[in-house]
């Protein structure tokens, strides 16, 4: 594989970084801004409980001197302490990272096997069968991922062949999985059949044609490695989103990850845990995008070469 | 959708017509209990803490770990009401019945094999009580504002005096689980307390005097309760308790999926027992079906939504929302509101019409000489008419007497029923020319503006967790924190308040249960006279289990069906 330049791999690293701070700042900062705060849970309850555990959070004191303090242990990978699980963030968000990477991976799998050679197909000839598989991805893209989670669920619960909920074997993973998946594979299929389509009309590879390659070969081996470019980029930014969790999967599916953890610390105003998780996205939406660069530079040679 | 609506009516009628309240009838699956088996219940949140007493341990989720795993010195039966000895064996009463004399139960050990003492009762109240705890169960624990005084003349004798008259008298101690002092003492005493018993704390290392181990721990996934084998009550046949081997509670934040689950067979049980209205018609088919689930119908809920309107001072001054003030505005809205078309557009036919906060499911408690608000639209035009509120402009809307339109803001819970309610309050106002704004917030921000008294009125409820007045003072009393129209008053506002402040003091110190009746049917005359906060509908509750689950006694109050989890068992 082609080696990307150093200073290309520094500057993505910097970039990931300052991508970092600044969504966890933003985080920490709307989660303050947003009315209401951890302790104000209820309606009456005793204020001498309530003044007394705002103490103890240091809610008392202005955010300006919360943020100093939250980022100077950020720097030391101290990302504080959630206010309603009383555990350090970090440990919290590696927990349900794990699951998320799990679940994520699980997705990206799928939706590649599905959504690639359906899009080479309905991007490089006519038919039944290309038609069919353009309507199948419309009626997919069309769906909210809420729609896709509840009708998986539902076939489930009334076939009774997969688990429901909840975290188990591997055929927990299935339900979950697929809700990401088949929006997504749906996704891919568009942008593959583009792609491939645009691929199919180069000039080198219409002289390949006219030199009398077979069509399979100038498809599948030819034209598909051009077309992978620009679906390269879109990767990056797609396995940056799955890793940092769907929230409404995650909820339905009784998942444990990074995205339903978010909502509770979102629900509960848990202001370090907000930025913990939204650190977490952060990370992987920059690892998402350094890998998909990979990739493309083992593709295209130009990319990340020096001066790139 | 006509039709389904239509299809749950009927069944709601049928039901009302031939159906009771679990304590008229043999518990749900009568059947011999056989010792064994596992149960699966879902929970709706994760537990931010497994200690009951610290700050977060008032969630449902603590709660219910709470209710399988600890113990209190009596137990309040959720279906009858009524005091039963639980760690404490009998008491003596004091002729001015304020000093009780608990004799503890012989042999009682914790989950760990330690013995129960009078040591470990003394140790929970002086922690619940102590400010640097500021436990979140003190408040439950005092009366008029004070704490109980709690000795043991010796190791197996507690006795407990109230600082004033109170006509619940233990039945406060059903909110306070003894715990094991040798066990939490050296955190008490470093000041750590808070921290003692957090969601990180080993599975299993934590002793408790309840039917139930927490043996297990995955977060966001489940918790593992296994059998207590030290647990100390036995049925009446003479068997160890509890019947069930272990509880498996997982974790499912979204009702849907829940419903799913339980139409699927994989769970037993709901632990926030209440079912949603939609959700109500599917499972009462599956249990006419196949009668894979069993449903047990208690009639209207004890707790009720509520409007209430912000009269503190403050608001009173704000321009243009004077009229909130007045006791007639009060009543025309109560007139204006159609109940029955909340009860069946919002609530597909499971809910009852109420008019007060005090509703026909606490049968101890209610009066039906509290004032009725039936819908009279000419009724509700003509109180607005007799404080100026009159159509000036021939508009349709209200205006008062500068001009002004008649219109205010309620501030209510988002993505949530009672925002539906709120919608149809609002369509129904504008036909008697009120024009409604509505707030739909998340809960935390709709708290934020009640706080600030940023508000002009706001649709909420509260849930109830005693049916005895004496123990919502802080709901009844204008002095009180969830006195939610004017909280916290150091002298009450009105005339009304302070009558109703008397009369809850009487009837906190009375001596006979007839005589508290008499006067807390006066209180609710009075509230429903001045009306600071409008009830229109109780929701229906309706409990499903699983058709294996056997010896449930749902109640009306939480938690629904584990207050009595140690009966819980399978039917084979």
């Amino acid at each position: 594989m082609p080696a990307l330049s150093s200073s290309f791999i520094a500057r993505r690293i910097l970039a990931a970084a300052a991508l970092v701070f600044v969504v966890s700042s933003a985080a920490l900062a709307l989660a303050d801004l947003a009315p209401g705060d951890y302790v104000t849970a209820t309606i009456g309850g005793d204020p001498a409980v309530a003044a007394a555990e705002r103490q103890r959070l240091h809610l008392d004191r202005p955010f300006a001197e919360r943020y100093r303090h939250w980022i100077g242990r950020a720097l030391t990978m101290d990302l504080g302490e959630s206010f309603q699980y009383r555990r350090p963030v970090l440990g919290l968000v590696r927990e349900r990272a794990g699951n998320t990477a799990m679940l994520a991976l699980a997705a990206l799998i799928l939706a590649t096997l599905l959504g690639i050679p359906a899009g080479i197909v309905s991007g490089s000839g006519g038919g039944i069968a290309a038609r069919v598989i353009r309507i199948t991805s419309l009626v997919l893209l069309a769906m909210p991922p809420l729609v896709t989670s509840f009708v998986l669920l539902t076939i489930a619960a009334r076939t009774r062949w997969l688990p429901i909920a909840g975290m188990g074997g591997i055929t927990h993973l299935v339900v979950p999985a697929l809700s990401l998946a088949l929006p997504l594979a749906a996704m891919l299929e568009r942008l593959q059949s583009e792609a491939i389509s645009d691929a199919l009309e180069r000039t080198h590879i219409l002289a390949a044609a006219a030199r009398g390659i077979p069509r399979r070969r100038l498809v599948w081996h030819h034209a598909w490695r051009v077309s992978l470019g620009p679906l390269l980029g879109v990767y990056g930014v797609v396995i940056g989103s799955l890793f940092s969790g769907s929230f409404v999967v995650e909820v339905i599916a009784s998942w444990p990850g990074l995205a339903s953890l978010m909502r509770d610390a979102l629900m509960t105003r848990d202001a370090p845990l907000v930025a913990g998780c939204s650190a977490a996205g952060a990370v992987f939406l920059a690892a998402g995008v350094l890998v998909a660069d990979l990739a493309h530079a083992a593709l295209d040679p130009r990319v990340g070469a020096p001066g790139a | 959708m006509v039709r389904r609506i239509a299809a749950v009516l009927v069944l709601s009628a049928a039901i009302a017509a031939c159906g009771g309240r679990s304590e008229d009838r043999p518990p749900a699956n009568a059947s011999v209990p056989v010792r064994g088996g596992s149960l699966v219940a879902s929970l709706r949140s994760e537990p931010a803490t497994f200690n009951r007493l610290v700050n977060g341990g008032n969630s449902s989720a603590t709660d219910a770990i709470t209710e399988l795993t600890q113990a209190t010195l009596v137990r309040v039966n959720r279906v009858t009401g009524t005091i039963e000895p639980a760690l404490a064996e009998r008491w003596s009463v004091s002729p001015d019945g304020r000093t009780f004399t608990l004799s503890l139960r012989k042999g009682v050990t914790f989950s760990d094999g330690v013995p129960l003492s009078a040591d470990d009762v003394l140790f929970s109240f002086a922690v619940v009580y102590d400010p640097k705890v500021a436990s979140v169960l003190a408040a439950s624990l005092e009366v008029r504002n004070k704490p109980l005084r709690v000795t043991a003349p010796d190791s197996e004798t507690v006795v407990i005096t109230l600082p004033a008259p109170f006509a619940p008298g233990l039945a406060l101690l059903d909110n306070l689980p003894i715990l094991p002092k040798h066990q939490l003492e050296a955190a008490y005493a470093a000041g750590k307390f808070q921290d003692a018993w957090n969601v990180s704390t080993p599975p299993g290392s934590m002793a408790g005097l309840g039917p139930f181990v927490l043996t297990g721990y995955e977060p966001g996934q489940r918790l593992t309760f296994t059998r207590n084998p030290h647990y100390w009550r036995r049925d009446a046949s003479g068997i160890q308790l509890p019947y069930l081997d272990s509880i498996s509670m997982e974790i499912v934040a979204s009702q849907d999926a829940e419903l799913l689950r339980m139409q699927a067979g994989s769970i037993d049980l709901m632990t926030q027992a209440d079912l949603r209205p939609q959700d109500y018609a599917s499972l009462k088919r599956l249990a006419q079906g196949d009668g894979a689930v069993h449903l047990t119908e208690l009639g209207p809920a004890v707790d009720a939504n509520m409007l209430w309107f912000n009269l503190t001072r403050a608001a009173a001054s704000r321009p243009g929302k004077s009229f909130v003030q007045r006791a007639e505005f009060r009543q025309a809205i109560s007139y204006a509101v159609d109940r029955d078309a909340i009860v069946s557009s919002v609530y597909l036919g499971a809910a009852t019409p109420i008019d007060g906060p005090v509703t026909p499911g606490n049968r101890t408690w209610y009066s039906d000489r509290a004032p009725k608000y039936p819908y009279d639209v000419a009724r509700a035009t003509a109180l607005l008419a007799a404080i100026g509120l009159v159509d000036r402009n021939g508009d349709g809307m209200l205006e008062d007497a500068s001009g002004a339109r008649v219109r205010f803001t309620i501030l209510t819970q988002a993505n949530h029923i009672r925002g539906r309610v709120v919608t149809v309050l609002q369509e129904q106002l504008r036909q008697v020319g009120i024009a409604v704004d509505i707030a739909a917030l998340d809960p935390r921000s709709m708290f934020q503006r009640f706080a600030a008294g940023d508000y002009d009125a706001m649709y909420y409820g509260f849930q109830a967790s005693s049916l005895d007045p004496a123990n919502n003072l802080d709901f009844w009393l204008s002095s009180g924190s969830a006195h939610v129209w004017n909280a916290g008053q150091t002298q009450p506002a009105t005339p009304w308040e302070r009558q109703i402040d008397d009369l809850m003091q009487q009837q906190m110190a009375a001596a006979s249960l007839t005589e508290r009746q008499r006067l807390f049917a006066d209180v609710q005359r009075v509230f429903g006279e001045n009306l600071p906060a409008i009830c229109f509908v109780a929701p229906n509750v309706a409990i499903a289990t699983s058709a294996r689950v056997g010896g449930a006694q749902p109640a009306l109050l939480d938690p629904k069906v584990l207050w009595a989890s140690d009966q819980l068992f399978l039917i084979r």
